[in-house]
């Protein structure tokens, strides 16, 4: 049975259109008739609709997406069927544009999320801005001090956005704006755009007028900042725009939060970091130091071990160098009491031996008070310049290693010093020694970190006294801080894993009378550096 | 006698200061060229850095002990203090962050670099030697920075100065590298995907340009992706334990070394792995030859034999054959100290 084809036609969801081998439309069927109505039967196809392609993207017409395919007939006629893929291809790119949102705050996520510096937080909010969210963004910072920075991207062309900034005072800030920091969030403000011209953020407006946007970026409160956007030019501001430009927000004021927290946390730990960083020797006649340190948690800086000294007012100098139980924070908190109890105590005795005593004394007594065991092992010398330009120096000695003197021939030897641990019994055994430095020769005094780097070739050997004795040989001509320098090096050079123990360095070095070598002043801008 | 007036005329006496470790005499040297009217960037650049080049070589010729090279370097670093305590500019422009890779001891050309800097209006800080990559980034948390200059004196530290470049790419600054560790050319740098700058007047003008301090190029390093690089690192204890065997097992002599040479000795081998390595993460078998020709040049210059590092050289070959990578670059070090080897014939 034939199938009765004027009953199915009606309800093919294509259109269909039937022209003549002229090219003259004939018939058209409903779908058809809805999708193209300027088809006429008895006129051409081309003059009705121009636009007709059998391109598989398809064209426009009237608001929608179509495909069309064309399908020869007998006698030279032809049969055009008609799709609409409006709904599939608006879904299509929903997805596309979806993904792309995704991947975008994905990447500003990434971005924000390790940047720290106040400054750079803002300058990475602009410029990730641009040019996906805007022409032109503007941050505006919380006002701090009654002072109010500001940070702006502007697309230049392909290339990366241009970043600038500027401080105003909070007064003149654009009401809107003021607002908005104070939490007010305002659904359409009038005159933004020229507030924000006003202000000197953007160019004078353009023509037909610019759709600036104003976001709050969220803090802990109040908001962090806001953000000023004028979209990209044909951007109208629509749904998934304003959402967009809402994530981006949250990211950028939880960055913005995060980076302004640790900006006050990090000024509150270095003040008082620097408070336990070993202090630089002052300059002596007759004496050149040398020093080296190298905690273990360098993002710290600090650590358990400490070394100073203190000028005499009858000439020379108190020295010192130790390394208190314990690691990390707690550690370096207790050098600093001790340290600042050495700079008290010398004044009133300055023989090392009696000044350790006195010291174990004291530490004993702050020890027990405060329930905490912890002790010290430390060397404390005193360094007197001679007639001949040779220093004398009288060192008692807590538990620690055994400084080395390095001879003008070269050679080394180990300064007999022991005693005990500071800060554990009352009257402790405290070693003391007298050592005699001609001129050019040194004293090194050493912490454990040097000795107990562990390398080699297993990378579980200790570095060990006898190859810190090889490495100071013969290097009798060099200055103290090189000298100090060198063993940091080596004892580093000697670590197979990147992990080590606290390391300090103090070399003395007799320099004869008259040679201020501290006279050369340090250069500029390198407080707290590693040197 | 009457000063200098120029780098060139002053040198031979300032290297003669130096090798005495003459701290006060070299000072002179370096402040009456100022003082008759040499610039100080220029005093920074024709005398103090080709001189700290001559130290280095003479220590490689073992003309000088590395007590010398040490102690010259310290009045190289103490002329440069004295000509930035004669020079004293308030900086006009904003901070540059000058360290040296962590491991890095070198911090006299990074020193020139902060110093030229500074002479040209930047606020400079000066982080020195071997900064931990912690330290650094903490330090760009703290104070805001135009840019960081890091230096690498020594390719084996390529691995940790692209890892600590990364570190401050992720704090959002900018950085720019330099120094002979990124080759002469600096290759590696662009291999790596750094900015390289040549010597100190270079980095000042890229740090001027913000628009080159951000055309950062590409890095390549798929080759990467074969894990050699990542094996040798793991391995490097046993592979130098089992060069050391052979090497006993071949020279019976080395079996007599006292514990300082046998340091050395230990120390040698594993450089060889650690050039090794930076060759393969560079993937660049010239980072692996010019080792091995400087190598020679120390060693026989030692009285090491070169034919003992081609014995070496094999052995890791033979063990690391199934590395195609590392075992070509270790044939291409064998064959240039075979054709080494004949023109000298001593």
């Amino acid at each position: 049975m034939a199938p009765d084809w004027s009953e199915v036609v009606p309800h093919v969801r294509e259109g269909l259109v039937v022209c003549d081998a002229g090219g003259v439309v004939r018939h058209v069927n409903p779908v058809a008739a809805r999708l193209l109505p300027e088809l006429v039967p008895g006129t051409p196809l081309a003059a009705g609709v121009p636009a007709i392609t059998t391109d598989p993207a398809g064209f426009g017409h009237r608001s929608r997406r179509l495909t069309a395919r064309r399908v020869a007939l007998s006698d030279g006629r032809c049969c055009w069927y008609v799709e609409d893929v409006t709904d599939h291809v608006d879904r299509a790119d929903a997805l596309l544009a979806e993904r792309a949102r995704a991947s975008f705050l994905a990447g500003v996520g990434t971005t924000l999320g390790s940047l720290l510096h106040p400054d750079r937080a803002a300058a990475a909010v602009v410029r990730l801005a641009v040019p996906v969210l805007a022409d032109a963004a503007v941050l505006v910072l919380a006002p701090r001090a009654g002072r109010v920075r500001w940070w702006r991207a502007v697309r230049s062309g392909d290339e990366a956005p241009a970043v600038d900034g500027g401080v105003l005072a909070a007064g003149d800030l654009p009401q809107a704006v003021a607002d908005a920091l104070g939490g007010v969030r305002a659904h359409a403000v009038d005159w933004l755009s020229e507030q924000a011209t006003g202000a000197g953020w953007l160019p004078g407006a353009a023509p037909g007028g610019t759709h600036a946007r104003l976001v709050p970026l969220p803090g802990v409160d109040t908001p962090a900042g806001v953000l000023l956007v004028t979209p990209p030019p044909g951007g109208s501001p629509d749904e998934d725009g304003t959402e967009l430009l809402d994530a981006f927000a949250a990211r950028a004021g939880a960055a913005l939060t995060a980076a302004a927290l640790y900006r006050d946390q990090a000024e509150v730990a270095e003040t008082l970091q620097s408070s336990l960083l070993p202090v630089e020797p002052p300059g002596v006649p007759g004496i050149q130091w040398g020093t080296a340190y190298r905690p273990a948690q360098a993002g710290l800086r600090i650590g358990g071990d400490f070394y100073g000294a203190h000028p005499l007012a009858d000439g020379g100098a108190l020295f010192f160098l130790g390394d208190v139980s314990g690691k990390g924070v707690e550690a370096a908190v207790f050098t600093g009491q001790l340290r600042q109890c050495l700079h008290a105590l010398h004044r009133v005795e300055s023989r090392p031996g009696p000044l350790l005593a006195l010291l174990n004394d004291t530490l004993l007594e702050t020890v027990q008070a405060h329930g905490q065991g912890r002790f010290a092992t430390l060397v404390l010398g005193v360094a007197r310049p001679c007639r001949d330009g040779g220093l004398t120096l009288t060192m008692a000695g807590g538990g620690h290693l055994p400084p080395l003197v390095l001879r003008g021939g070269g050679e080394v030897e180990t300064v007999p010093l022991r005693g005990m641990l500071i800060g554990v019994v009352g009257d402790p055994r405290i070693g003391e020694a007298t050592v005699r430095l001609a001129p050019g020769e040194t004293c090194v005094l050493y912490s454990d970190g040097v000795t107990e780097a562990r390398g080699g070739p297993r990378g579980d050997q200790q570095f060990g006294a006898q190859r810190l004795v090889d490495t100071l040989t013969g290097c009798h001509r060099m200055p103290a801080p090189a000298l100090a320098e060198r063993i940091a090096q080596v004892a580093g050079d000697w670590l197979t894993r990147g992990d080590h123990d606290d390391v300090a360095v103090l070399a003395v070095r007799a320099v004869g009378p008259g040679r201020h070598l501290h006279a050369v002043p340090a250069p500029a801008g390198q407080p707290g550096t590693s040197r | 006698m009457t000063a200098a007036r120029t780098p060139a005329a002053a040198y031979a006496d300032y290297l003669d200061h130096l090798a005495e470790a003459d701290e006060s005499g070299a000072i002179g040297v370096a402040l009456d060229l100022l003082d008759a009217g040499v610039p100080a960037e220029r005093v920074l650049l024709d005398l103090v850095a080709p001189a700290q080049e001559d130290v280095g070589e003479r220590w490689a010729r073992n003309e000088w002990s590395v007590a010398q090279e040490h102690a010259a370097t310290h009045v190289s670093e103490r002329v440069v203090a004295a000509l930035a305590g004669r020079t004293r500019a308030a900086p006009t422009r904003g901070r540059i962050v000058v360290a040296c890779i962590d491991g890095e001891w070198h911090a006299l050309p990074p020193r020139l670099v902060a110093e030229v800097l500074r002479l040209r209006g930047w606020r400079v800080t000066f982080l020195g030697a071997s900064v931990p990559a912690a330290h650094l980034v903490s330090y760009l948390h703290r104070h805001d920075a135009h840019a960081v200059a890091l230096a690498c004196a020594v390719p084996v530290r390529l691995p940790q100065a692209h890892r600590m470049v990364e570190a401050c790419r992720r704090a959002d600054v900018p950085v720019l590298v330099g120094g002979r560790g990124f080759g002469a050319d600096g290759r590696w740098a662009d291999r790596l995907g750094m900015l390289w700058a040549p010597d100190a007047p270079a980095a000042a003008d890229l740090v001027a340009d913000a628009r080159a301090l951000s055309r950062v190029p590409p890095a390549r390093l798929d080759h990467l992706a074969d894990d050699e690089y990542a094996a040798l690192v793991a391995r490097r204890a046993e592979l130098v334990d089992g060069a050391l065997a052979d090497l006993r097992e071949r020279v019976p002599a080395t079996r007599a070394y006292d514990r300082a040479r046998l340091d050395a000795t230990v120390s040698d081998l594993g450089h060889i792995l650690d050039f090794l390595a930076a060759a393969l993460y560079v993937d660049d078998g010239s980072l692996f030859t010019e080792f091995v020709r400087w190598l020679v040049t120390v060693l026989t210059s030692r009285g090491v034999p070169a034919a003992a590092l081609a014995a070496t050289l094999e052995h890791y070959g033979g063990v690391l054959r199934e590395f195609p990578r590392a075992a070509g670059f270790l044939d291409r070090g064998r064959a240039l100290l075979a054709s080494a080897a004949e023109p000298v014939g001593r």
